[in-house]
Protein backbone atom coordinates (compact mmCIF):
# COMPACT_ATOMS: atom_id res chain seq x y z
CA UNK A 1 0.00 0.00 0.00
CA UNK A 2 1.25 3.47 -0.86
CA UNK A 3 2.28 5.43 2.27
CA UNK A 4 0.41 8.70 2.97
CA UNK A 5 2.19 11.70 1.48
CA UNK A 6 3.00 14.72 3.60
CA UNK A 7 4.07 18.10 2.25
CA UNK A 8 6.40 20.10 4.49
CA UNK A 9 6.36 23.84 3.77
CA UNK A 10 9.27 25.30 5.74
CA UNK A 11 11.90 27.80 4.67
CA UNK A 12 14.54 26.73 7.16
CA UNK A 13 16.18 24.03 5.11
CA UNK A 14 17.63 22.08 8.02
CA UNK A 15 14.43 22.17 10.04
CA UNK A 16 12.55 21.00 6.97
CA UNK A 17 15.10 18.19 6.58
CA UNK A 18 14.61 17.29 10.25
CA UNK A 19 10.82 17.11 9.87
CA UNK A 20 11.30 14.99 6.78
CA UNK A 21 13.69 12.70 8.64
CA UNK A 22 11.20 12.16 11.48
CA UNK A 23 8.19 11.62 9.21
CA UNK A 24 10.04 9.34 6.76
CA UNK A 25 11.19 7.26 9.70
CA UNK A 26 7.53 6.91 10.71
CA UNK A 27 6.71 5.58 7.24
CA UNK A 28 5.35 8.64 5.46
CA UNK A 29 6.29 9.80 1.98
CA UNK A 30 7.61 13.33 2.52
CA UNK A 31 7.88 16.19 0.00
CA UNK A 32 9.53 19.46 0.93
CA UNK A 33 9.17 23.02 -0.37
CA UNK A 34 10.42 26.31 1.03
CA UNK A 35 7.82 28.85 -0.07
CA UNK A 36 4.11 29.27 -0.69
CA UNK A 37 4.42 29.47 -4.47
CA UNK A 38 6.29 26.18 -4.73
CA UNK A 39 3.80 24.70 -2.26
CA UNK A 40 0.89 25.44 -4.59
CA UNK A 41 2.69 23.78 -7.51
CA UNK A 42 3.63 20.77 -5.41
CA UNK A 43 0.09 20.41 -4.04
CA UNK A 44 -1.20 20.32 -7.62
CA UNK A 45 1.32 17.63 -8.50
CA UNK A 46 1.18 15.31 -5.52
CA UNK A 47 -2.15 16.05 -3.84
CA UNK A 48 -0.74 15.46 -0.33
CA UNK A 49 -2.68 13.78 2.44
CA UNK A 50 -1.58 16.45 4.94
CA UNK A 51 0.49 19.62 5.01
CA UNK A 52 2.95 20.77 7.68
CA UNK A 53 3.04 24.53 7.33
CA UNK A 54 5.34 27.17 8.78
CA UNK A 55 3.70 30.59 9.21
CA UNK A 56 6.33 33.08 8.13
CA UNK A 57 7.78 32.12 4.79
CA UNK A 58 9.92 33.94 2.27
CA UNK A 59 7.57 35.71 -0.16
CA UNK A 60 3.92 35.11 0.68
CA UNK A 61 3.07 34.00 4.21
CA UNK A 62 1.22 30.84 5.14
CA UNK A 63 -2.02 32.80 5.32
CA UNK A 64 -1.91 33.57 1.60
CA UNK A 65 -1.45 29.86 0.97
CA UNK A 66 -4.35 28.97 3.30
CA UNK A 67 -6.62 31.37 1.38
CA UNK A 68 -5.50 29.89 -1.92
CA UNK A 69 -6.13 26.33 -0.78
CA UNK A 70 -9.61 27.22 0.43
CA UNK A 71 -10.49 28.60 -3.01
CA UNK A 72 -10.59 25.10 -4.49
CA UNK A 73 -12.79 22.20 -3.45
CA UNK A 74 -10.10 19.54 -3.67
CA UNK A 75 -7.33 21.40 -1.85
CA UNK A 76 -9.64 22.92 0.76
CA UNK A 77 -10.02 19.54 2.44
CA UNK A 78 -6.32 18.81 2.98
CA UNK A 79 -5.65 18.81 6.73
CA UNK A 80 -3.03 21.33 7.78
CA UNK A 81 -0.73 21.32 10.77
CA UNK A 82 0.79 24.71 11.48
CA UNK A 83 4.29 24.43 12.90
CA UNK A 84 5.61 27.77 14.05
CA UNK A 85 7.56 29.86 16.55
CA UNK A 86 4.49 32.08 16.78
CA UNK A 87 2.18 29.39 18.16
CA UNK A 88 1.21 31.42 21.19
CA UNK A 89 -0.02 34.21 18.93
CA UNK A 90 -2.35 31.92 16.96
CA UNK A 91 -5.74 30.52 17.94
CA UNK A 92 -6.76 27.19 16.51
CA UNK A 93 -10.43 28.22 16.46
CA UNK A 94 -9.62 31.17 14.18
CA UNK A 95 -7.75 28.93 11.78
CA UNK A 96 -10.08 25.94 11.69
CA UNK A 97 -12.12 27.41 8.80
CA UNK A 98 -8.86 27.32 6.78
CA UNK A 99 -8.35 23.60 7.27
CA UNK A 100 -5.88 23.95 10.15
CA UNK A 101 -6.28 20.97 12.47
CA UNK A 102 -3.34 21.38 14.82
CA UNK A 103 -0.84 24.06 15.84
CA UNK A 104 2.61 22.92 16.94
CA UNK A 105 5.01 25.21 18.77
CA UNK A 106 8.51 24.71 17.32
CA UNK A 107 10.08 25.90 20.54
CA UNK A 108 8.42 23.32 22.80
CA UNK A 109 7.45 20.37 20.59
CA UNK A 110 9.36 17.10 20.64
CA UNK A 111 10.12 15.32 17.33
CA UNK A 112 7.46 12.70 18.00
CA UNK A 113 4.73 15.40 18.24
CA UNK A 114 4.96 15.75 14.49
CA UNK A 115 4.22 12.08 13.86
CA UNK A 116 1.47 12.02 16.49
CA UNK A 117 -0.20 15.08 14.92
CA UNK A 118 0.01 13.70 11.40
CA UNK A 119 -1.41 10.37 12.52
CA UNK A 120 -4.21 12.14 14.33
CA UNK A 121 -5.23 14.39 11.39
CA UNK A 122 -5.10 11.48 8.97
CA UNK A 123 -7.29 9.26 11.08
CA UNK B 1 26.31 40.98 39.23
CA UNK B 2 23.53 43.52 39.27
CA UNK B 3 22.89 45.73 36.29
CA UNK B 4 23.74 49.41 36.42
CA UNK B 5 20.94 51.93 36.41
CA UNK B 6 19.52 52.38 32.95
CA UNK B 7 20.94 49.09 31.73
CA UNK B 8 17.49 47.50 31.72
CA UNK B 9 16.05 50.18 29.41
CA UNK B 10 17.41 48.02 26.66
CA UNK B 11 15.16 45.15 27.68
CA UNK B 12 11.92 47.01 27.07
CA UNK B 13 9.33 45.69 24.61
CA UNK B 14 9.36 46.67 20.95
CA UNK B 15 11.90 46.21 18.18
CA UNK B 16 13.95 49.25 19.09
CA UNK B 17 14.44 51.15 22.29
CA UNK B 18 16.31 54.44 22.16
CA UNK B 19 17.72 53.42 18.80
CA UNK B 20 18.99 50.09 20.14
CA UNK B 21 17.67 46.61 19.39
CA UNK B 22 15.42 45.34 22.17
CA UNK B 23 15.55 42.04 23.96
CA UNK B 24 12.31 41.09 22.18
CA UNK B 25 13.93 41.39 18.75
CA UNK B 26 17.01 39.52 19.95
CA UNK B 27 14.93 36.77 21.52
CA UNK B 28 12.83 36.41 18.38
CA UNK B 29 15.92 36.14 16.21
CA UNK B 30 17.47 33.45 18.37
CA UNK B 31 14.31 31.35 18.59
CA UNK B 32 14.73 29.66 15.20
CA UNK B 33 18.30 28.39 15.65
CA UNK B 34 17.58 27.28 19.22
CA UNK B 35 14.42 25.46 18.14
CA UNK B 36 16.38 23.69 15.40
CA UNK B 37 19.21 22.73 17.76
CA UNK B 38 16.65 21.37 20.22
CA UNK B 39 14.87 19.27 17.60
CA UNK B 40 18.13 17.81 16.33
CA UNK B 41 19.45 17.08 19.82
CA UNK B 42 16.24 15.35 20.86
CA UNK B 43 16.36 13.19 17.76
CA UNK B 44 19.97 12.22 18.41
CA UNK B 45 19.00 11.37 21.97
CA UNK B 46 16.25 9.08 20.66
CA UNK B 47 18.99 7.14 18.88
CA UNK B 48 16.74 5.98 16.07
CA UNK B 49 18.83 7.34 13.19
CA UNK B 50 21.89 5.73 11.63
CA UNK B 51 25.41 6.88 12.46
CA UNK B 52 25.86 8.89 9.25
CA UNK B 53 22.59 10.68 9.81
CA UNK B 54 23.56 11.44 13.40
CA UNK B 55 26.90 12.84 12.23
CA UNK B 56 25.08 15.12 9.81
CA UNK B 57 22.75 16.26 12.58
CA UNK B 58 25.68 17.00 14.90
CA UNK B 59 27.33 19.03 12.14
CA UNK B 60 24.12 21.00 11.67
CA UNK B 61 23.95 21.63 15.41
CA UNK B 62 27.48 23.01 15.54
CA UNK B 63 27.05 25.20 12.43
CA UNK B 64 23.70 26.51 13.65
CA UNK B 65 25.22 27.33 17.05
CA UNK B 66 28.09 29.19 15.38
CA UNK B 67 25.65 31.27 13.38
CA UNK B 68 23.57 32.09 16.46
CA UNK B 69 26.70 32.97 18.42
CA UNK B 70 27.77 35.34 15.64
CA UNK B 71 24.48 37.13 16.08
CA UNK B 72 24.87 37.44 19.84
CA UNK B 73 28.38 38.81 19.47
CA UNK B 74 27.21 41.29 16.79
CA UNK B 75 24.43 42.33 19.11
CA UNK B 76 26.82 43.07 21.95
CA UNK B 77 29.09 44.97 19.58
CA UNK B 78 26.16 46.96 18.24
CA UNK B 79 24.94 47.98 21.68
CA UNK B 80 28.44 49.15 22.65
CA UNK B 81 29.06 50.85 19.33
CA UNK B 82 28.64 54.36 20.68
CA UNK B 83 31.10 53.75 23.54
CA UNK B 84 33.85 52.24 21.46
CA UNK B 85 36.40 53.76 19.14
CA UNK B 86 36.80 52.06 15.81
CA UNK B 87 39.88 52.55 13.73
CA UNK B 88 39.10 53.19 10.10
CA UNK B 89 41.87 52.14 7.78
CA UNK B 90 42.42 51.38 4.09
CA UNK B 91 41.33 47.81 3.47
CA UNK B 92 41.56 45.58 0.44
CA UNK B 93 38.02 44.15 0.39
CA UNK B 94 39.02 41.38 -1.98
CA UNK B 95 41.38 39.90 0.58
CA UNK B 96 38.81 40.22 3.36
CA UNK B 97 36.09 38.62 1.25
CA UNK B 98 38.38 35.76 0.23
CA UNK B 99 38.89 34.98 3.93
CA UNK B 100 35.13 35.09 4.54
CA UNK B 101 34.41 32.81 1.58
CA UNK B 102 36.98 30.37 2.95
CA UNK B 103 35.54 30.56 6.47
CA UNK B 104 31.92 30.11 5.39
CA UNK B 105 32.58 27.37 2.83
CA UNK B 106 31.68 24.49 5.22
CA UNK B 107 28.50 26.30 6.29
CA UNK B 108 27.39 26.80 2.69
CA UNK B 109 28.41 23.29 1.70
CA UNK B 110 26.32 21.86 4.55
CA UNK B 111 23.37 23.73 3.02
CA UNK B 112 24.13 22.32 -0.44
CA UNK B 113 25.12 25.78 -1.64
CA UNK B 114 28.36 27.46 -2.56
CA UNK B 115 29.82 30.89 -2.07
CA UNK B 116 32.27 32.59 -4.35
CA UNK B 117 33.95 35.90 -4.73
CA UNK B 118 33.78 37.60 -8.08
CA UNK B 119 37.41 38.61 -8.28
CA UNK B 120 38.65 41.87 -9.75
CA UNK B 121 41.66 42.33 -11.96
CA UNK B 122 42.46 45.67 -10.38
CA UNK B 123 42.06 45.63 -6.59
CA UNK B 124 40.15 48.43 -4.89
CA UNK B 125 40.81 49.91 -1.48
CA UNK B 126 38.14 51.23 0.84
CA UNK B 127 38.07 52.92 4.21
CA UNK B 128 36.56 50.74 6.91
CA UNK B 129 37.03 48.99 10.18
CA UNK B 130 38.08 45.45 9.37
CA UNK B 131 36.05 43.81 12.15
CA UNK B 132 32.84 45.73 11.47
CA UNK B 133 33.05 45.19 7.72
CA UNK B 134 33.67 41.50 8.26
CA UNK B 135 30.59 41.29 10.47
CA UNK B 136 28.44 43.02 7.84
CA UNK B 137 29.56 40.61 5.10
CA UNK B 138 29.07 37.59 7.38
CA UNK B 139 25.61 38.85 8.22
CA UNK B 140 24.61 39.41 4.59
CA UNK B 141 26.01 35.98 3.74
CA UNK B 142 23.90 34.33 6.46
CA UNK B 143 20.91 36.20 5.11
CA UNK B 144 21.67 35.15 1.53
CA UNK B 145 21.93 31.53 2.58
CA UNK B 146 18.34 31.67 3.83
CA UNK B 147 17.13 33.19 0.57
CA UNK B 148 19.10 31.28 -1.96
CA UNK B 149 17.89 28.06 -3.57
CA UNK B 150 19.74 24.78 -2.97
CA UNK B 151 22.61 24.06 -5.36
CA UNK B 152 23.11 27.71 -6.21
CA UNK B 153 26.13 29.90 -5.61
CA UNK B 154 25.96 33.06 -3.54
CA UNK B 155 28.30 35.66 -5.00
CA UNK B 156 30.22 38.46 -3.35
CA UNK B 157 30.71 41.32 -5.77
CA UNK B 158 33.01 44.31 -5.36
CA UNK B 159 32.28 47.34 -7.50
CA UNK B 160 33.40 50.95 -7.72
CA UNK B 161 30.62 53.52 -7.97
CA UNK B 162 30.26 57.26 -8.23
CA UNK B 163 33.48 57.60 -10.29
CA UNK B 164 35.41 55.45 -7.88
CA UNK B 165 34.51 57.44 -4.78
CA UNK B 166 32.33 54.68 -3.35
CA UNK B 167 33.06 50.97 -3.16
CA UNK B 168 30.05 48.67 -3.07
CA UNK B 169 30.30 45.16 -1.62
CA UNK B 170 27.22 43.20 -2.63
CA UNK B 171 26.05 39.73 -1.67
CA UNK B 172 23.97 38.31 -4.49
CA UNK B 173 21.63 35.40 -3.81
CA UNK B 174 19.66 33.34 -6.30
CA UNK B 175 16.36 32.56 -4.69
CA UNK B 176 12.79 33.66 -5.16
CA UNK B 177 12.67 37.43 -5.67
CA UNK B 178 11.39 39.51 -2.78
CA UNK B 179 7.71 40.21 -3.26
CA UNK B 180 6.94 43.80 -4.27
CA UNK B 181 5.48 44.73 -0.90
CA UNK B 182 8.42 43.26 1.04
CA UNK B 183 10.82 45.01 -1.33
CA UNK B 184 9.05 48.35 -1.00
CA UNK B 185 8.98 48.09 2.77
CA UNK B 186 12.67 47.13 2.80
CA UNK B 187 13.66 49.82 0.37
CA UNK B 188 11.87 52.48 2.38
CA UNK B 189 13.41 51.32 5.62
CA UNK B 190 16.91 51.12 4.20
CA UNK B 191 16.66 54.81 3.42
CA UNK B 192 16.28 55.42 7.14
CA UNK B 193 19.28 54.00 8.98
CA UNK B 194 17.63 54.13 12.38
CA UNK B 195 14.74 51.93 11.30
CA UNK B 196 14.71 48.21 11.80
CA UNK B 197 15.05 46.33 8.52
CA UNK B 198 13.20 43.10 7.84
CA UNK B 199 15.22 40.92 5.50
CA UNK B 200 13.02 37.92 5.77
CA UNK B 201 9.44 37.86 6.93
CA UNK B 202 10.22 35.53 9.82
CA UNK B 203 13.18 37.63 10.83
CA UNK B 204 13.00 40.49 13.28
CA UNK B 205 15.49 42.17 10.95
CA UNK B 206 17.95 42.43 13.79
CA UNK B 207 20.91 41.20 11.75
CA UNK B 208 20.37 43.80 9.06
CA UNK B 209 19.66 46.49 11.60
CA UNK B 210 23.01 45.73 13.22
CA UNK B 211 24.72 45.81 9.80
CA UNK B 212 23.15 49.23 9.21
CA UNK B 213 24.57 50.44 12.52
CA UNK B 214 28.03 49.09 11.67
CA UNK B 215 27.96 50.70 8.21
CA UNK B 216 26.86 53.96 9.78
CA UNK B 217 29.83 53.84 12.18
CA UNK B 218 32.11 53.66 9.12
CA UNK B 219 30.31 56.54 7.33
CA UNK B 220 28.74 54.05 4.97
CA UNK B 221 25.27 52.73 4.25
CA UNK B 222 23.53 49.48 3.40
CA UNK B 223 20.85 48.73 0.81
CA UNK B 224 19.10 46.05 -1.18
CA UNK B 225 18.48 45.50 -4.90
CA UNK B 226 15.82 43.18 -6.19
CA UNK B 227 16.48 40.95 -9.19
CA UNK B 228 14.22 38.70 -11.19
CA UNK B 229 15.77 35.69 -9.46
CA UNK B 230 17.00 36.89 -6.09
CA UNK B 231 18.41 39.92 -4.31
CA UNK B 232 21.64 41.73 -3.62
CA UNK B 233 22.23 43.16 -0.16
CA UNK B 234 25.07 45.65 -0.24
CA UNK B 235 27.18 47.98 1.81
CA UNK B 236 28.57 51.21 0.31
CA UNK B 237 31.78 52.59 1.80
CA UNK B 238 34.18 55.42 0.97
CA UNK B 239 36.99 54.47 -1.36
CA UNK B 240 40.52 55.01 -0.15
CA UNK B 241 42.68 57.52 -2.04
CA UNK B 242 45.79 55.59 -1.16
CA UNK B 243 46.12 53.92 -4.57
CA UNK B 244 45.94 57.19 -6.47
CA UNK B 245 48.82 58.53 -4.37
CA UNK B 246 51.08 55.69 -5.43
Amino acid sequence: MKPPSILVVEDDNWLSEQFSRVLSNAGYMVHRVSNALSAIEEIDDINPDAIILDVLLTGSTAFALLHELQSYGDTGNIPIIMCTNLANELKLDDLKPYGVKRILDKTTMIPNDLTVSVRSVLS
Amino acid sequence: MSAAKGEHDWFADGPLKDGLPSIVAAAHELKSPLALIRQLSLSIEDGIFCEDEQKRMLRQISLTSESALRLTSDLTRSVRLSEALFTLEPINPQQLCEDIVHELAPFFMAHDCKMKLKTRKHPLLLIANRDLLRRIIMNFSDNALHYTEENTTVEIQIRARDRGKIIRLGIRDYGPALSTNVFESLHGKLMNASTLIHARPQSSGLGLYISGQFADAMNGSIGVKRHRNGSTFYVDLQASNQLSLL
